[in-house]
């Protein structure tokens, strides 16, 4: 979805009515609608419908400071996170955070600003934005954004996150529809020493 | 399955309202006896392939549960205070056919004979109205052996379980890691755990397939069908005999009453919202215990200033949730906990109340899943590791699989001021006052909690666990089991439906689900419902009969 003036206006909509929309309304439309919209823009590369070019820069360093790519494997950025934001951000159930989150993401930029004389926070050795996230880490602005990219980085691939499943096998779950028994160590080694199996 | 209708003009035996653990079943067996049944239901008919894994919309957004139709309840701690807007929990429950056993964790313990004479037993405790059920535990066994083979119960004995008519039809579903190791808990403790009873095929049974251990029960619909909710058991077979209709997207409003006191019909909104009636000969309220309460005291009139069958003035209160303490642990190799149902281990040795901890509570505990993946990364994690950066990833890796939770389900006192009341200044989308909750914790349940959170420590701890945290005990501000709010007795002056279920007011009303329940039992409700509902209709189709109704 390009970053049209009309989309941009539909998610300053969103903002406003964050105070007075109902928690919940209207989420299943949107449950659809994310669903298609995030699969087609992972595909084409699109603009990010709601976060400015600045906003997304910042919110990809804090993403990386969150749930970091280690030794090469991907973190929260490279697996769709904070396109998922981008796109939760502007649908009714996240409304409440649109402020919090984008009033954050100016701060993180105030403070490299004020720590650094003019850079942005992703411009920031790393040293230095754990620093500024330290200072930060029991503000709203943290806990949401944290709690959006977590979901991003767990949620079903078909939001546009989590892609091909890879931060569910980072954390160790075995992705089936279903499994059999034994699940885990301990019931394996109890049928393991009952002459009758699992039961 | 072509299920029969009624037309608008017809009037029918009966009218159900609510399609769930309650009203699934007496749709069924009112309609099986003979009987002209509509079965009405404010959500609409899903089927297994309509159910997801998505925990963002089921376990975040609550997609399943009544507040995705109407997000605004109130809340407050007494009626002295104004009643706020509450956030994402409150009064939950499912508007679909097949009601909360749709999505409920199928945790199936029968009651015990002292759950209906404590009050005898124990004596009265300051603040509450607790009181003896009218009906013992012996009136109700063959019920609970009903609902073990009519919709199909795994299990096995345990040392302390009630005494049973018949074994349970299926075996238990496999032991799983979290069972092995409260196992392993209890035998150091000289305590004694068994097998978790749940309402879940361990094998195919009647066309329905068995568990796939797929691990998502609680919120969740089963994909496979393996889950005894109505919505796979007692709704078809209603529909089957021919002579039930499920009447689906119609949300019931009032119960309307002759010049003679008699329930007449109910009135309802359709899924375009326009205002239409039912007809019947008798009505059955089956709606949970919020909605039920809400249903009843919607329906005043001038015969009934206070709300139908309210002359106690009993309806919506004494609402009991069950109180729940839970400790987590970290084992050394991994439980994978994600996959299977949600337990299959519980100790019962605390279920009885005991005078010596100095205050009335007891309870059940079983060792379960902890939660989906975005749940555990957001707030899942023991208070001393961190929450970001490289040591929470590793964190992540570290505990998701390897943990578990010993979970206590506990009792709640009736206490009169806790209520489900009307809420007109937050109306839903029909302009139907909203759900009110009142609610303030009695100190013995509080301190029930705080015992229990020590007893799973020391469970966890003798199991082995290497890392052991507790989860804070906060004051309760709703639930997902919704009890007592049309409570049964045999005094009119403070009890709303008899001992058959019949409203001491309205002698052609009966009111059968979780707002029938005289004291909470301990935790897990929804068999003792489906067992009411099965004596309550074998009742009200012989009284049905002998037109005593």
């Amino acid at each position: 979805m390009p970053d049209t003036p009309s989309t941009r206006r539909a998610f300053v909509a969103d903002v406003g009515r964050a105070a007075t929309v109902a928690w919940l309304s209207l989420q299943l439309p949107w449950l659809a609608s994310l669903e298609g919209c995030a699969r087609e823009d992972a595909l084409k590369g699109a603009p990010y419908a709601g976060l400015t070019p600045g906003e997304t820069e910042a919110m990809e360093a804090f993403a990386a400071q969150i749930f970091p790519s280690v030794h090469g494997a991907p973190g929260a950025v490279e697996l769709g996170a904070v396109r998922f934001v981008d796109r939760a951000l502007g649908e009714p159930f996240f409304a409440a955070s649109v402020p919090v989150v984008r009033a954050g993401l100016a701060d993180l930029d105030a403070r490299a600003r004020a720590l650094s004389g003019g850079g942005k926070f992703a411009s920031l050795a790393a040293g230095e934005q754990v620093a500024i996230v330290w200072q930060i880490e029991h503000g709203d602005f943290f806990k949401a954004a944290r709690t959006l990219l977590l979901i991003g980085t767990f949620a079903d691939p078909s939001y546009g996150g989590n892609q091909g499943g890879a931060g569910w096998a980072m954390i160790g779950i075995d992705h089936r529809p279903s499994y059999s028994a034994p699940f885990g160590y301990y019931d394996a080694q109890a049928s393991a020493g009952s002459p009758r199996g699992a039961a | 399955m072509i299920q029969r209708t009624f037309s608008e003009g017809e009037t029918v035996d009966f009218v159900v309202v609510g399609t769930g653990a309650a009203g699934g079943v007496l749709a069924r067996e009112l309609a099986t006896a003979g009987f002209d049944v509509v079965a009405m239901e404010q959500g609409p008919w899903q089927h297994d392939s309509d159910f997801t894994h998505d925990e963002l919309a089921v376990e975040r957004q609550l997609a399943m549960l009544n507040r995705a139709f109407e997000p605004v309840q109130t809340f407050r701690t007494s009626a002295a205070e104004p009643a706020r807007v509450t956030g994402a929990r409150g009064l939950l429950y499912r508007r679909a056919v097949g009601g909360s056993s749709v999505h409920f964790a199928a945790n199936y313990w029968r009651f015990r004979p002292v759950d209906f004479k404590e009050r005898s037993r124990w004596g009265p405790i300051g603040g509450t109205a607790f009181a003896d059920w009218p009906i013992t535990y012996e009136e109700l066994e063959p019920y609970y052996t009903k609902v073990d083979w009519q919709i199909g119960v795994s299990g096995a004995a345990g040392p302390f379980d009630p005494p049973r008519s018949r074994p349970y039809p299926l075996p238990p579903l496999p032991n799983k890691s979290s069972g092995v190791l409260l196992e392993r808990g209890a035998q150091a403790l000289g305590l004694h755990a068994q097998v978790a009873p749940m309402a879940i095929l361990s094998q195919s049974r009647h066309g329905r397939a068995a568990c796939q251990a797929c691990g998502h029960c609680a919120y969740y619909g089963c994909e496979f069908g393996a889950k005894s909710s109505s919505l796979v058991t007692v709704i078809p077979e209603a529909v089957a005999t021919g002579r039930c209709e499920i009447r689906t997207d119609s949300t019931v409003h009032r119960v309307d009453t002759n010049a003679r006191g008699r329930a007449t019909g109910v009135v309802y909104w359709d899924r375009e919202g326009t205002e239409r009636r039912q007809a019947a000969r008798a009505v059955v309220l089956a709606a949970n215990g919020a909605e039920t309460a809400r249903l009843l005291l919607l329906s005043a009139s001038p015969a009934f200033p206070d709300g139908l069958a309210n002359s106690s003035g009993a309806v919506g209160r004494h609402i009991m949730f069950n109180g729940a303490a839970y400790t987590n642990g970290r084992f050394e190799h991994p439980l994978n906990e994600y996959k299977g149902a949600v337990a299959s281990r519980i100790v019962h040795d605390f279920y009885d109340a005991d005078p010596a901890r100095g205050f009335y509570g007891g309870g059940g505990i079983d060792a379960r899943f902890p939660s989906g993946p975005i749940a555990f990364a957001v707030d899942g994690l023991p208070p001393d590791v961190p929450a970001w950066g490289p040591g929470f990833r590793q964190a992540l890796g570290d505990y998701y699989t390897h943990t578990v939770r010993f979970m206590s389900h506990l009792t709640s006192l009736p206490v009169p001021g806790n209520a489900v009341t009307l809420d007109p200044d937050h109306p839903d989308r029909f302009g139907r006052p909203g759900l009110c909750l009142t609610y303030q914790d009695h100190p013995d349940d509080l301190m029930t909690k705080l015992w229990f959170v020590e007893r799973t420590k020391e469970l966890m701890e003798a199991a082995g666990a290497t890392h052991v945290w507790n989860q804070p005990v906060l004051p309760v501000d709703g639930g997902v089991h919704l009890l007592g709010t049309a409570r049964m007795g045999n005094d009119p002056r403070d009890s709303v439906v008899d001992r058959y279920h019949r409203a001491h007011d309205v002698p052609n009303l009966f009111i059968c689900d979780g707002s029938s329940f005289v004291t909470s039992g301990r935790g897990q409700p929804t068999m003792t419902i489906q067992a009411l509902a099965f004596r309550a209709a074998e009742h009200i189709g012989r009284f049905a009969r002998s037109h005593a109704v």
